[in-house]
């Protein structure tokens, strides 16, 4: 996967190209919308993401032009801006998606993950997911664990299975709340980890190799080791 | 910002304006009128008494020299009769009966010598000799007999008797009837025509002025852009119309300045607090010891906390310069509503704390869904935060003059009565409160951008109460 990343700021530059290859993508960076515009114009990439205040430039303005020659891979858009912008709402329904700063680098790889994967062409929707022996049956709305069938509330069993296509991957609670509750917030008060330990009871009670672990300061993870 | 633009019917400004016009206008014309009735009544005296005093001179002069013999009484009468023809202001539709003229010679000691006219001396020389009419200067009189006075000139011939012409002012007063009647017919038409002018061309001006007002009415918080109609004419309403634009202009630009001094706040402090974060969540995934771990993750979690309250407090600063920019979709509250107690539900519970939401039915808003999320978190935050043990929360939500009004009650210790009177301050916090004292401020920002009203006391039965409105899409 080869990505490109337009980003003025030096040191968001350096963190976002080595945490992204850490994360095992190819990563071409840019520091203007000048560069960017000759990279891509090189190189066919699977994602872009693009700093909205660049120097030279807009970055909607880039993204615009870039889309005006060809480009067609998705971009993920990062706004230091306070209210998003109706340019920016109308990319997003395009098919490209945005992230204000800060932010979590584990919603950072989601998004991009996800962008990448709507514009991929699509494989047949599982109608089961499975983990250890967690399983989800998309259809009947049923989870089991070990062939026990787990008693879940029609939300708690939406969170369980937001953490189970994310598996392995980390989720953060804003990750949370923006997908399970539709909601872009940042309560200052401990929600999401109450319906986290909630689930947990249910998922992994009864002395069950735990899968939902606590990654702090950073989020939420469903994985078998 | 309600725009009242009902019909202000009898009560508008252009219905008063014309009356006091229409009421000035009838005075001044019918002033006019009556200078001119006395103007045309006194011309018409002066053309009949000039009439009168040459004629009564000729007909001196004819009973002067004309012989006294039998012969005298018909020259002079041909003579009389022949003026008579010739009478000013005559009336063309007037029949030949000469009953408007007369003539009348008396000797010194008032004994009438000849007679020419309608009926008998005896009633004219009464009235005469009454009204005393004084020689070559005519005079009214009134005979009986008849309605209409008539003027009289005279003069005393050489033979020491005198000599009368008469000419009934029927004619005059006919015309001048006339023109009365004339006045009256047309006076209320004029009337009518000068109110119907100047309450259409004054309804076309407040017409302008409405317009004016209405489109200043809907020049809401967010939406400056806009500007009140304006006209190419250099009159008042013009005038007013460019000055309410210029000032407009003057508001956008100032909105549009603290606006750039909060995105560039914003977007100064948010780089280095990503690069920061960036930082801190590589030295999280490098193995690292765990007290190490600890203090990084400490960091991130005061990081996200920062950010919050900068966004939290840039918003609640352009909420307080209504300058809080809203991007507007339909929203059902009552859904949201559910879905958030759905999410804070557990950890209610987790306190005991009970939460329940009465609705009956579905009311949908026109508002900033991000805004309102975070407007309705923050309250349940509040809950949270400062309710203990065994406590109940009660949401009403109901639709109720044009808004949707959100009652939020909770059995708790309520508000501190120092906090009461600036809840929705910024920095203003309960003594025990650990939050940052943006909440309730945050959550008046953003009912007062979206236009609606906020308000908070404690009950009667102890425990908090804030209801706020929202406008109905």
């Amino acid at each position: 996967m080869r990505l490109l990343v337009v980003e003025d700021e030096h040191d968001i530059r350096v963190f976002l190209r080595n945490s992204l290859t850490e994360a095992g993508f190819q990563v071409d960076v840019a520091a203007d919308g000048k560069g960017a515009e000759r990279l891509a114009l090189d190189a066919p990439y699977d994602a872009l993401i693009v700093d909205l205040g660049l120097p030279d430039m807009d970055g909607i303005n880039l993204i615009l032009r870039l889309r005006q020659i060809g480009l067609a891979a998705p971009v993920l858009i990062l706004s230091a801006r306070r209210s998003v912008d109706d340019r920016v709402r109308g990319l997003e329904q395009g098919g490209d998606d945005y992230l204000t700063k800060p932010f979590a680098l584990a919603e950072l790889l989601a998004r991009l993950r996800n962008l990448i994967k709507r514009n991929a062409p699509t494989a047949n929707e599982a109608t089961r997911l499975r983990m250890l022996d967690l399983e989800l049956d998309l259809l009947r709305r049923e989870a089991t664990r070990a062939g026990q069938v787990l008693q879940l509330t029609p939300q708690e069993f939406v969170l369980l299975e937001y953490l189970c296509r994310n598996a392995g991957r980390v989720v953060t609670r804003s990750m949370i709340l923006d997908k399970v509750w539709g909601m872009r917030i940042q309560p200052d008060t401990n929600v999401v980890d109450v319906h986290i330990y909630r689930l947990r009871g249910k998922v992994d009670g009864r002395g069950q190799h735990p899968l939902i672990k606590t990654l702090r300061g950073v989020g939420y993870v469903l994985r078998d080791r | 910002m309600s725009s009242e633009t009902a019909k202000p019917g009898m009560r508008s400004a252009a219905w008063r304006i014309s009356l006091w016009a229409t009421l000035a206008f009838a005075c001044g014309t019918m002033l006019v009128f009556v200078f001119l009735h006395r103007f045309v009544a006194d011309d018409i005296q002066r053309r009949s008494d000039a009439w009168l005093s040459g004629e009564v001179e000729v007909l001196g002069d004819v009973a002067e020299q004309t012989p006294r013999n039998a012969l005298y009484d018909r020259v002079v009468g041909e003579i009389a009769e022949l003026a008579s023809k010739e009478i000013p202001n005559k009336l063309l539709s007037e029949t030949s009966s000469n009953n408007s003229v007369f003539f009348l010679q008396t000797s010194g000691n008032g004994t009438p010598i000849l007679w020419v006219g309608a009926g008998t001396a005896a009633p004219f020389l009464r009235a005469i000799q009454k009204a005393g009419v004084p020689e070559n200067r005519p005079a009214d009189i009134r005979v009986e007999g008849f309605t209409v006075p008539f003027r009289v000139a005279s003069i005393r011939i050489q033979d020491g008797s005198l000599i009368y012409l008469g000419l009934s002012e029927r004619d005059e007063l006919r015309v001048l009837r006339k023109l009365r009647i004339r006045f009256i017919l047309l006076w209320p038409l004029l009337v009518l025509l000068g109110f119907a002018i100047v309450f259409f061309t004054t309804r076309r001006m407040l017409n302008r002025v409405q317009r004016i007002t209405e489109a200043a009415s809907h020049i809401g918080h967010s939406d400056l852009t806009a500007r009140v109609p304006s006209s190419a004419r250099n009159d008042e309403v013009g005038h007013l119309s460019r000055t309410l634009n210029h000032m407009l202009d003057r508001i956008e630009s100032s909105m549009h300045q603290l606006h750039t001094i909060t995105d560039s706040l914003a977007h100064d402090l948010r780089s280095p607090l990503t690069a920061i974060r960036g930082k801190l969540e590589m030295s999280l995934s490098a193995p690292t010891h765990g007290e190490q771990a600890e203090a990084v993750v400490a960091a991130i979690e005061e990081l996200d906390r920062l950010t919050e309250f900068l966004n939290t407090s840039l918003d609640v600063a352009e909420g307080k310069a209504d300058a809080l920019r809203l991007s507007r979709s339909d929203i059902q509250l009552d859904e949201l509503l559910k879905v958030m107690i759905d999410l804070y539900e557990p950890s209610m519970s987790e306190k005991d704390v009970r939460v329940s939401l009465r609705c009956s039915a579905p009311i949908r808003i026109h508002a900033d869904a991000a805004l309102i999320h975070r407007m309705i978190a923050n309250l349940f935050d509040n809950e949270l935060k400062h309710l203990p043990a065994h406590c109940t929360v009660t949401l009403q939500l109901e639709s109720r003059k044009g808004a949707a009004w959100l009652t939020l009650e909770d059995d708790g210790p309520g508000f501190a009565p120092e906090v009461i009177p600036h809840m929705f301050e910024r920095r203003v916090k309960g003594r025990k409160s650990s939050g940052h004292g943006l909440g309730l401020a945050f959550v008046e920002a953003v009912v007062r951008a979206h236009g609606g009203t906020v308000a908070g006391s404690n009950r009667e039965s102890g425990g908090a109460h804030i209801t706020l409105s929202l406008p109905l899409s």
